[in-house]
């Protein structure tokens, strides 16, 4: 992040290095992974909850993918004028299945089994100027493995 | 557990009702139910109402408690039900275990709502706690993103094509044009519905379910009271409730994991398949099904999660005219939610009127023939699922 942007909500990524996380968490029983941070396993199939802190991401494959075609109703932000903006669901490589708007400009090119990359970006701007980013979904570029 | 009879159904027409509150949109509702099962309000013995978060119910969803008071408050117990979408079929379940568990002889269980103007705001909660906020705040991904989401990848999966999904909704229309309680009568074409707008890519306006106002009640007894009462009675051979699972694989909150097999919404169909063993039942039994289709793709996806068809054949029972009342699977002879719109938390009442009627022979020119054994399912927000067999 630069100056004069902000995260839409605190805690839940992380960017080093050019590098998009998710912050969550996994639990060392069953290996389950949760974003955002869970205090407790909800895997009805483990027998003991043990939760430490997790970084997800990446690297993933689109597993669908649509377009928000109307301005959502609160607390969803975005600016005016209401541009359409596409939304994806990927799983990633560490086993998650998210979901996140899409850093693309249509869906046209989009198509379920893409390789994707977690990026950090803009979402809407606050009533000072500030930008809200986000983590948001890229295609993954030609040649290089996210 | 006893068995336990629908006497009486009834409902108020859906439609927009400004000047109508919902607790008198719920009078026409029960006053019909009421008259329908040949017994007045002092025989009702307590009460199982779908709590609405749009409407009445003095704020805190006690429409239950508007209901008595409007009809007369006779003292009787009040069961006040909240679960989504899935309120209305929450409501029925638990009326339908207080009969069967002996507690009560007569239930009136009733849902009704009035629904704020455009689409629905899934989360009230401004928590950075609540995992719905951070999905609208983060991302920014109502309801019908996630309907879409789930039928691109159907689309990308299994081949569905767009003229299919706009098929579905001209079906519903050429069938629900003939109830006359249903809000959207008119019938539309193909080309009516690729051209309506798009709302989420792929859906469109016409595929997708508009909210609505609208009520609904019915009285449920025991088979004791049933004879004492005399009439008609359609039995109730199933009714289920359940949640989702850890680990079925819809996109529910930020995250979940990635499932072995198909994402599927496993709610609804544990709460079918649980319904049809109560009711010793194979889906292929089943007569006509009255589920969820708050979206088109919910005609294609749910009666293969549920076993009525295999994955990948529902576009072709559709084309074929099988999902039609007269077809071999009929689904949504009432028009559905996408010729009703939804009025949240009476649409599990309003499922179990329409399935009541199919089984008395009373749909008129929306009649399945011969209908012996129906299916309503509702889903809710939060991973509620309900699901109710009847039977002649």
């Amino acid at each position: 992040m630069t100056q004069g942007q902000a995260p839409a909500v605190e805690g839940l990524f992380s960017e080093d290095g050019g590098t998009a996380r998710l912050l969550g968490s996994r639990c060392g029983t069953c290996g389950t992974g949760y974003f955002p941070k869970s205090g407790l396993c909800h895997n009805p199939a483990c027998d003991r909850s043990d939760m430490s802190d997790a970084a997800f991401g990446p690297a993933g494959t689109l597993w669908s993918y649509s377009v928000q075609n109307y301005p959502p109703p609160p607390p969803a932000r975005y600016d005016e004028p209401y541009e359409p903006y596409a939304l994806g669901v990927v799983d990633l490589d560490d086993g998650l299945r998210v979901v996140g708007r899409m850093d693309v400009a249509g869906p046209e090119s989009l198509v379920a089994g893409a390789r994707i990359e977690i990026v950090i970006g803009p979402i809407a701007h606050d009533e000072d100027g500030t930008e809200l980013v986000s983590w948001k979904f890229r295609p993954a570029e030609e040649g290089r493995d996210a | 557990m006893r068995d336990v009879a629908v006497m009486g159904v009834g409902m108020h027409a859906w439609g927009k009702f400004p000047e109508t509150s919902v607790t008198e949109l719920c009078r026409v509702a029960v006053e019909a139910a009421l008259a329908d099962a040949a017994i007045g309000w002092r025989d009702v013995e307590a009460v199982a109402a779908a709590s609405s978060r749009f409407s009445g119910g003095k704020g805190w969803g006690l429409n239950g408690n508007d209901v008595v008071e409007d009809m007369g408050s006779t003292g009787i117990p009040v069961y006040n039900m909240s679960a989504g979408c899935a309120a209305g079929g929450n409501a029925f379940n638990v009326g339908h275990a207080l009969v069967a568990g002996g507690m009560h002889d007569v239930v009136l269980v009733v849902g009704g709502e009035k629904m704020p103007k455009g689409f629905i705001q899934t989360s009230g909660v401004e928590e950075e706690t609540d995992p719905e906020y951070l999905r609208q705040r983060c991302v920014g991904m109502p309801g019908p993103a996630f309907w879409a989401l789930l039928c691109r990848r159907r689309m990308d999966e299994l081949g569905t094509t767009e003229e299919q999904l706009a098929r579905v909704a001209v079906k519903a229309h050429e069938v629900g044009r003939h109830n006359e309680n249903a809000r959207f009568r008119q019938e539309f074409t193909v080309e009516d519905v690729l051209g309506s707008a798009l709302v989420s890519d792929p859906l469109r306006l016409y595929e997708i379910c508009p909210v609505s106002d609208g009520a609904a009640a019915a009285i449920i007894c025991s088979a004791d009271a049933a004879r004492r009462i005399g009439g008609d009675p359609v039995w109730i051979a199933g009714s289920a409730v359940a949640t989702a699972r850890f680990d079925d694989g819809l996109p529910r909150g930020l995250a979940g994991i990635v499932p072995t097999g198909m994402a599927h919404h496993s709610e609804a169909a544990m709460a079918v398949s649980k319904a049809l063993a109560q009711a010793g039942a194979e889906p292929g039994d089943l007569d006509l099904v009255e589920l969820q289709d708050n979206t088109v793709y919910y005609e294609l996806a749910f009666p293969e999660e549920w076993g009525l068809c295999k994955p990948g054949e529902a576009e072709h029972l559709l084309e074929a005219g099988e999902t039609l009342p007269t077809g071999r699977m009929p689904i949504n002879p009432s028009g559905g939610f996408l010729c009703f719109g939804e009025a949240t938390t009476a649409m599990g009442v309003f499922q179990v009127c329409e399935v009541t009627w199919q089984l008395r022979g009373q749909a008129g020119a929306r009649q399945v023939p011969d209908a012996k054994l129906g299916l309503a399912q509702t889903l809710g927000l939060g991973g509620n699922g309900t699901a109710v067999v009847l039977k002649r």
